[in-house]
């Protein structure tokens, strides 16, 4: 069964955390070796990371369909920084999963806790709606 | 340049969704189904994913060694992501034209719904 991780870490605004540079390293390497670890375990699906919110549009179809973009939001809100998408044996496996990428180091090597949603993802449309 | 388009909404509103009249569901399906045709064809599909239901998500932390500590309880106002495109184009003007189309898919009565598409660049 796949499940989707979403790290929605990331406020309105930002751009690259201002951690020291060797603080950064050791994050991005603990994410590379646990995408590695998937890999090789044959868990993963995908996994990207997104640029920062200061990037973000939101965009809404005005008349004839033609895009109205935006690009101010709430300061509370919560902006997607990545995603993994894996295929395992049981919810709690993802739930292992997803508590690795929670304990990911941040300043100073102390783990981040961050919050990691994790949800199902469809297979196919219903078929009495296609 | 690698985008993704995110649509979200919160409990309340997949809730009126799943109360549509099925023959509003059906066409805003095929309109959908339609966009992804188009962006396969001009080669500028990657992926689309749609997600299981608010209900079924579960929000981890990793505690003292790593263990997983679930927690299924969010704020009504969350918004959760629905499902997502991928997306492969020349200009962040042809992500935000993509975007528009998925937000003027029909909803009750054939009315587009106007729903708001987030728009993220990939990191390099």
């Amino acid at each position: 069964m796949k499940y989707i991780l979403m790290m929605n870490t990331m406020k309105a605004g930002h751009g690259v955390p201002s951690w020291p540079r060797k603080d950064l390293q050791a994050h991005i390497a603990f994410m590379m070796n646990l995408n590695k670890n998937l890999h090789d375990s044959g868990e993963l699906v995908a996994a990207e990371g997104l640029a920062f919110p200061d990037q973000a549009r939101l965009v809404r179809a005005g008349k004839d369909g033609l895009p109205i973009t935006d690009g101010i939001f709430p300061e509370s809100k919560e902006f997607l920084a990545g995603f993994w998408i894996v295929d395992v044996d049981s919810p709690e496996r993802a739930y292992a999963i997803a508590a690795q990428v929670s304990a990911a180091p941040g300043p100073g090597a102390a783990p981040l806790n961050m919050p990691i949603e994790v949800r199902p993802v469809m297979s196919a449309p219903p078929p009495d709606l296609l | 340049m690698k985008y993704i388009l995110l649509m979200s909404g919160t409990k309340s509103g997949v809730n009126s969704y799943r109360a549509w009249p099925q023959e509003d569901i059906e066409a805003h399906m095929t309109v959908l189904r339609g966009i992804n045709k188009d962006l396969t064809e001009s080669g500028e599909f990657v992926a689309t994913q749609r997600l299981v239901g608010p209900t079924e998500a579960k929000v981890v932390r990793g505690e003292k060694h790593g263990i997983p500590v679930t927690d299924g309880i969010f704020p009504e106002s969350k918004e959760f992501l629905l499902g997502y495109w991928v997306i492969d184009v020349t200009s962040p003007e042809r992500a935000y034209a993509i975007a528009g189309r998925i937000s003027a898919a029909p909803g009750p009565g054939g009315v587009p719904t106007n729903m708001p598409i987030e728009v993220r660049g990939f990191a390099s």
